[in-house]
């Protein structure tokens, strides 16, 4: 019962989508979708939002009271939290204030610089981990190695045609292989929706 | 034999925080000695330039840029955005700026800002125009709806004036004129232009994507849907080679900024895309990323530059003139700019071909990418004839 | 010592806070990670306060007294009953009212990754680099289709796939490499430019 009624809406929800796709009729795509599902929508939409902000401070409040491993930090976290958002309610979103003054020169470069470990982390593995150990991983580094030389102006010193070389590879089977994953993957995910649509696939809504 | 082999196994164990020491001098140093390098140019990229060098100085064309990312993707797409307005700025051609997320906006504005310090002439409202910030909920009725008048879908730009008002929008009205959209993207690129404003209107569609997503990228690219791509940080570097070679060129004596003459004909300085000049060796001297101080002229360039500036400053620009291998030389170092008048400033420095240092960011990220990329594969070619020996090792025992 | 120069400073610390969890977690990298997450969800919540929860929820219901909308909004609120033992099973209704769109996507996908993409890959094959890209296509997505066994002359064609495969991830992985240490370079760029010159310029001129 409990899971019957959330089904019933989804899969009529779901053809009455389906047939705003195709039917232009005035009922379907002004009434459905501007005056009914676009206000819902939108008005639900919000709370989505506090349940991430509930379920990690919780998960802080949790580790602080247990006394568990590294709780200290924690209160980064609340500090971090707290600050941003009074800075944001009382001082209001505007270029010179304190909440974009945290975002531009706190939140920004240490994100930028959590990416950039990844190029640290790539050398590492190309210089720990990438084996040569069948004729296909072969095939596959030398196309890689191919590629990243005719990026940078260096290639075209080493030979006047790797970068036509490199271009000829990104243009045929790399196309090739992208359009037939991209197909692939059209494929399965038409087939999951469709089983979404028709009631079979039940794992959204969650165990019990 | 056993010396060597005890050697690769000692490297196969090194410490990896060596190999992050190696990465990080391998980056910090050519970032801070800048040497001169060349980009070769690929289709894609090339595709771009000629699209919207076409648009050059007509009325009747613009350009969109759409800035669909946030700041974690800048390194890579904020050289790129500055090249193109660059190139729109010189070449005058319209554009129009608009972000679909709030963390695009911001972008717009630095970029903006960034490249209009080296253009005065260049006014908001008459040669760009900035829609700002359009929330997600209004993407498809903003696709759709400039696809009849741009006018109506978006009513006011970012600074709150009303856009129909807009001396920019004389001679635009919808897609036909407003022929091609770049969008800038780290996660999916053209997506909503490719879905809605191009089956519909026919509008051509570039994208500006990270590197990452380029491969990815390249069945559009063979279908035409996208009728150029800008690569990563190579893309940007390449796009900024083909403004200095051709939309920023002047000749001696040329006028620095859009003209109308007598006759009503407008003139647009600097020069059309051509393949063959890319292929020259002297267009070397305009792509230099290093600082460059002299203006090189031969003796009839020289005669028609000097003609050409104020007569006030003629008499200085002799003086200061100096010869070399048959060449007259002007070292601008060896000036004072309050000396002249703006005018003779800006023309003398724009011959001496250097560019300013945000022009050339990506150029000079490139240099750094060229070592790191050496020693990437140097690093995997270490890995694989240590694991090699070793395994040939084994294999004997 | 400008305000600009100081925040750059301000970003260059965590930036290095950060950058020195390559050496060893340690408790600058510890404290700079949860300020991330916390100023990252501060920056958030503000943001969808003033951008969606004032225009759409305030707005309507108090201002413009659509009181239809108090319903959505309850439903919205339902989402928050995940954490009650008792009440959970409340939360699939918000669930699945979004999941309601998987009926569009159903033809829109279709269209979209699948149809589209089949007419722009049935072209003449004119000339050698479109039968390979044909062929290739072909191969690949027949690779993973298990449902026939890849056995004999079937097999052999189909291992085609995999070496296309190979070649695309290749250029893949080249052009990945070229974006990650991009990003690396936009930062040393900061640290080098904005920070350690601009120092040097304040100081000694």
């Amino acid at each position: 019962m409990k899971k019957t009624i959330p089904l019933l809406v989804v899969i009529l929800g779901g053809f009455i989508w389906l047939a705003w796709v195709f039917v232009p009729h005035r009922l379907l795509q002004d009434v459905f979708y501007y005056d009914f599902y676009l206000p819902w929508a939108r008005a639900m939409a919000p709370f989505g939002m506090l349940l991430g902000v509930m379920s990690l401070s919780m998960m802080h409040y949790g580790k602080i009271r247990r006394k568990a491993p590294k709780w200290q930090y924690s209160f980064f976290f609340f500090a971090g939290f707290i600050a941003t958002s009074l800075a944001g309610f009382i001082g209001g979103t505007q270029k010179g204030g304190l909440y974009m003054w945290l975002f531009e020169n706190l939140q920004m470069p240490m994100s930028s610089t959590m990416f950039s470990l990844l190029a640290f982390y790539m050398a590492s593995a190309a210089y720990k981990a990438f084996r040569a150990r069948s004729a296909e991983a072969t095939v596959l580094l030398v196309a890689a190695i191919i590629v990243m030389l005719a990026q940078v102006p260096l290639g075209v010193k080493i030979s006047r045609h790797l970068p036509d070389i490199s271009q000829w590879i990104l243009d045929v089977p790399n196309l090739a292989s992208k359009r037939g994953i991209m197909l692939g993957v059209g494929l399965g995910s038409v087939a999951t929706t469709l089983k979404i649509l028709l009631g079979i696939e039940r794992s959204y809504l969650g165990g019990e | 034999m056993e010396e060597k082999l005890t050697l690769f196994e000692r490297i196969q164990k090194l410490d990896r925080r060596w190999v992050y020491i190696v990465v990080a001098l391998a980056i910090i140093i050519p970032l801070m000695l800048p040497y001169n390098s060349d980009n070769v140019t690929s289709p894609p990229t090339e595709n771009v330039y000629q699209m919207i060098d076409s648009f050059a100085g007509r009325e009747d064309r613009a350009i969109l840029l759409s800035f669909y990312h946030d700041a974690s993707t800048m390194p890579e797409l904020y050289p790129m955005q500055v090249a193109i307005i660059r190139h729109c700025f010189e070449r005058n051609v319209k554009v129009f700026f608009l972000s679909f997320l709030p963390t695009g906006a911001p972008i717009i504005d630095m970029a903006i800002n960034t490249v209009k310090e080296e253009y005065p002439h260049i006014k908001s409202g008459t040669d760009y125009c900035n829609f700002g910030y359009i929330p997600a909920s209004l993407i498809m009725a903003t696709v759709i709806g400039m696809g009849d008048n741009i006018a109506n879908a978006v009513p006011t730009d970012a600074e709150g004036r009303k856009v129909e008002n807009l001396p920019i929008m004389k001679g635009i009205t919808n897609y036909t004129e407003m022929n091609l959209v770049v969008e800038f993207s780290g996660s999916v690129a053209g997506g909503y232009w490719l879905a809605y404003a191009r089956p519909k209107f026919g509008t051509n569609i570039a994208v500006g994507v990270t590197a990452v997503m380029a491969a990815d990228e390249y069945p559009y690219l063979q279908t035409g849907q996208f009728i150029g791509m800008l690569a990563g940080l190579k893309g940007a570097a390449e796009y900024e080679k083909l403004v200095d070679v051709f939309a920023a060129y002047r000749e001696p004596g040329q006028p620095l900024i859009p003209y109308v003459d007598a006759s009503g004909k407008k003139h647009v300085p600097g020069r059309p895309f051509s393949e063959d000049l890319l292929e020259k060796s002297d267009i070397q001297d305009l792509i230099k990323i290093t600082t460059q101080t002299e203006a090189k002229f031969t003796p009839a360039d020289y005669e028609k530059f000097v003609s050409t500036q104020a007569l006030a400053d003629q008499a200085k620009i002799r003086q200061a003139k100096t010869q070399s291998d048959g060449k007259i030389v002007i070292d601008v170092s060896k000036l004072k700019e309050d000396d002249f008048e703006a005018g003779t400033w800006s023309a003398l420095n724009r011959m001496t071909r250097n560019t300013p240092y945000k022009f050339k960011v990506a150029r000079i990220g490139m240099n750094a990418q060229s070592v790191a990329h050496i020693m990437i594969i140097v690093f995997i070619l270490i890995g694989n004839i240590g694991y090699f020996i070793q395994r040939a090792r084994t294999g004997k025992k | 010592m400008t305000f600009e120069l100081f925040s750059n400073l301000v970003g260059a610390f965590f930036t290095l806070c950060i950058f020195s969890f390559l050496y060893k977690d340690n408790p600058l990298y510890q404290m700079s990670e949860q300020l991330l997450v916390g100023i990252s969800l501060g920056y958030s919540l503000v943001l969808v306060y003033e951008r969606t929860f004032i225009p759409f929820f305030v707005q309507p219901i108090f201002l413009k007294q659509e009181w239809i909308l108090i319903i959505p909004s309850i439903i919205g609120m339902f989402y928050l009953l995940r954490f009650s033992r008792k009440l959970s099973w409340l939360s699939r209704y918000p669930i699945a009212f979004s999941m309601m769109g998987v009926g569009a996507s159903v033809a829109l996908a279709m269209h979209n990754s699948i149809l589209v993409q089949m007419r722009q890959a049935m072209v003449p094959l004119e000339s050698v680099n479109l039968a390979l890209i044909f062929i290739g296509t072909i191969a690949v997505l027949l690779y993973f289709f298990f449902s026939k066994a890849h056995t004999g002359v079937y097999g052999k064609f189909v291992d085609i796939g995999k070496w296309f495969m190979m070649v695309g991830f290749g250029a893949s992985f080249g052009l990945t490499v070229m974006a990650r240490i991009s990003l690396l370079i936009g930062r040393i760029q900061f640290l080098v430019n904005d920070v350690f010159l601009a120092l040097k310029h304040a100081f000694f001129g």
